[in-house]
């Protein structure tokens, strides 16, 4: 197979090695970072990753809610597959 | 086993662990295996107040089951190689 | 390969030595490792229970266990002065007191967390692990 091939899904992973994809994640974070290294459970290899964490503050008497995010970076990371919802590659626009 | 080896090049390496429950272990990483269980020595914990059971740990072996992130130093981690593996590693496989 | 035994590899030198674990529902059990296998299955002898709050801390006997593996978060080695030092800072009560302080914190947590999910849902993001996650 040639390298611009794909084929199935992971396919398309591998076409953004060393491309900044966005990740989205169980629960509440997001991530934005350079893609180094995956495999089939979708662990990754992460570089100059912007990580966002949605929080949602409800006040206890009124039940208001706020919604804010806080951002975190990190230099390199690991991300474990089993967190991943899903993989987006870089956008073409 | 491309993590297990990627892993097992960063032996040494100071390394902080996130795990799904928010504990954050800061550490030097002793060892790995094939279920990325991690080992780590000279443990700190970011945050004491909300985890004071880790104060009388100095080292501890996580389940790799429970970890969300592993943030490593980027100047042990060799871009253009571990690329260079995963592309290999994922048309092997096939 | 250095050291290729299935998994869980690193316990061999943690065996007859005093760990902390710390199980998936948040417990921690303080204990000798007698044994373990590949999947992190361990056995401990001597187990206790502590549970902290704040200033205080509680505890109560547990005996032997087998636990499964997949219930384990992390075990670490106790190191006995830091542990008694540690100690000596808080206040001994009644496990049966804490218990009931963190039961009650637990479950306005609980409650908490199913008003934010529903939220979060809305937009978009995946909650529904919190259940199990949450040690």
């Amino acid at each position: 197979m040639t390298d611009g091939a794909i084929a199935e899904p992971l396919d398309l992973v591998r076409l953004s090695l060393d491309e900044r994809i966005y990740v989205k994640m169980r629960g509440d974070r997001e991530l934005k970072g350079r893609l180094h290294a995956y495999d089939q459970h979708m662990n990754l290899v992460l570089s100059d990753v912007d990580e966002t964490i949605t929080v949602v503050d409800v006040n206890e008497e009124t039940f208001e809610e706020r919604i804010r995010t806080v951002k975190r970076s990190h230099e390199m990371m690991f991300v474990r597959g089993d967190g991943v919802i899903l993989v987006s590659p870089p956008g073409r626009t | 086993m491309l993590f297990y080896s990627f892993f097992k090049t960063l032996v040494g390496q100071p390394v902080v662990v996130e795990l799904k429950n928010d504990l954050s272990i800061a550490g030097v990483l002793v060892s790995v295996d094939q279920f990325l269980n991690i080992k780590l020595d000279d443990i700190r914990v970011t945050d004491e107040k909300r985890f004071p059971h880790m104060m009388s740990v100095k080292n501890c072996f996580i389940r790799g089951s429970v970890v969300r992130y592993v943030q490593l130093p980027s100047a042990a981690v060799d871009t253009a190689l571990l690329q260079d593996a995963t592309r290999r590693e994922n048309s092997a496989e096939k | 390969m250095d050291s290729f035994l299935p998994g869980a590899a690193s316990l061999v030198d943690c065996v007859d030595k005093k760990l902390l674990v710390i199980l998936r529902d948040g417990r921690k059990l303080i204990g000798w490792l007698r044994s373990y296998d590949q999947f992190a299955n361990l056995v401990l002898q001597d187990t206790m229970e502590r549970m902290y709050h704040g200033e205080t801390y509680g505890e109560e006997y547990r005996g032997m266990f087998v636990v499964r593996g997949e219930n384990v978060v992390l075990l670490g080695e106790v190191n006995e002065e830091k542990e008694a030092h540690h100690l000596r800072s808080l206040r001994e009560v009644p496990s049966a007191e804490i218990n009931a302080i963190l039961k009650k914190e637990a479950e306005a947590r609980k409650k908490m967390d199913l008003v934010t999910g529903k939220i979060l849902h809305a937009r978009g993001f995946c909650v529904d692990f919190a259940e199990t996650d949450h040690y």
